[in-house]
């Protein structure tokens, strides 16, 4: 499986945490709330136990699947619980499984994604794009499956963990970032580690 | 006992009242060998079409090394081959990756050809489309293989239908 030091590890949840909390104001600002943001995790895991990361795979999630193409490979996925999704919809008084639901949801992932995306490659000086995000309701098991298995990467996939919350809603999403094996060997040359 | 068997894995069981599952399959493909009249049952997890080495340390990963590998298994358990039949589950196109590589599709057709090269019948399949899917298989003397979507209902695929599971 792939390894990485403890400088690496820090680096890279370093870039999460930035990553993330560019995510964060972007979405504060969408929703005119604070948001929190939890410290992010990186971590190395065979594929079985990064499906199992976010949760049960049987579970009902909303997912929003952003790639981003260019300087290195990678997969920007946010995932959130059905309630939530629900409560997310309700600030702009929409029902959740409609067109206008799911296309709101797109555009959250769209936002937070791009935001994330941006920070990473102000920060890296690699030009990085992002492709139309891809809504999703499925069980976690199947969309996490799918996304680590078209990475490319069998062994094993770094998974950079975090989640925000928005205040006062009782909302909360998982933001993983999982970048394909090559890919993150680039982004730490540039940092150079 | 119900054995999850996850990405990569494969298990087989000739115990009356075991259960075999595949939770959330979306692009990979549940493959089951049930031989029915024998009472027994084999269940891989099959991610990719084709083996990327030589000789991998999980050859179910794989759907060309896959089916040999769980033949073996499922005759270590005292199947037969003639009776063996095959039931497909998964290979779902969830998203579309711009790359226009469908894994879901591949692993299906790289299945069905090593089932066929094998000369092992395929009795039924809940495979394509665009939704995740799990499976159980249910060991015993009239076996019985379920699927269901994401908030859906166990759907019967194969053999005896089991109470309180709608047909």
């Amino acid at each position: 499986m792939n390894t990485y030091t403890d400088l690496q590890l820090d680096a890279l949840r370093e870039l999460a945490n930035i990553g993330s909390g560019n995510a964060g104001t972007a979405l504060s600002q969408m929703l005119g709330r604070s948001v929190d943001i939890s410290v992010p995790t990186a971590a190395v895991l065979p594929l079985p136990e990064a499906v199992a990361i976010a949760g049960e795979p049987d579970d009902l999630r909303y997912g929003v699947v952003v790639r981003v193409l260019g300087g290195f490979d990678a997969i920007v996925l946010l995932l959130f619980p059905e309630a939530d999704a629900q409560t997310l919809c309700g600030i702009y008084g929409l029902e959740l499984d409609t067109p206008d639901g799911f296309s709101l949801l797109g555009e959250v992932g769209n936002i937070l994604g791009t935001s994330y995306i941006n920070v990473l490659a102000r920060m890296t000086s690699m030009a990085l794009e992002p492709t139309p995000p891809q809504p999703v309701r499925d069980m976690l098991g199947a969309i996490l499956q799918t996304v680590l298995v078209s990475r490319g990467d069998i062994e094993g996939a770094l998974v950079l963990d975090s989640a925000l919350m928005v205040e006062g809603e009782e909302c909360s999403l998982s933001f993983l970032m999982l970048p394909a094996h090559g890919g993150i060997r680039q982004l730490l040359e540039r940092l150079g580690l | 006992m119900e054995t999850v068997v996850r990405m990569g894995e494969a298990a087989a069981s000739c115990t009356p009242a075991d259960v075999l599952a595949c939770i959330g399959l979306g692009s990979c493909i549940g493959l089951v060998l049930v031989d029915a009249p024998g009472g027994v049952a084999a269940l891989a997890h099959v991610m990719l079409p084709e083996a990327t080495q030589a000789d991998p340390e999980q050859p179910p990963r794989f759907a060309d090394l896959a089916v040999p590998f769980l033949l073996d298994q499922a005759e270590a358990h005292g199947a037969r081959r003639a009776r063996v039949r095959a039931v497909l589950v998964g290979g779902a196109a969830m998203f579309t990756f711009g790359g226009g590589q469908d894994i879901g599709a591949r692993n299906e057709a790289a299945v069905r050809a090593g089932l066929r090269a094998a000369g092992i019948t395929v009795a039924a399949a809940a495979t394509g489309g665009s939704r995740g899917r799990t499976v159980r298989v249910h060991v015993g003397e009239q076996p019985s293989i379920t699927v269901r979507e994401a908030g859906g209902t166990d759907e019967q695929l194969f053999g005896a239908r089991r109470e309180g599971v709608a047909a």
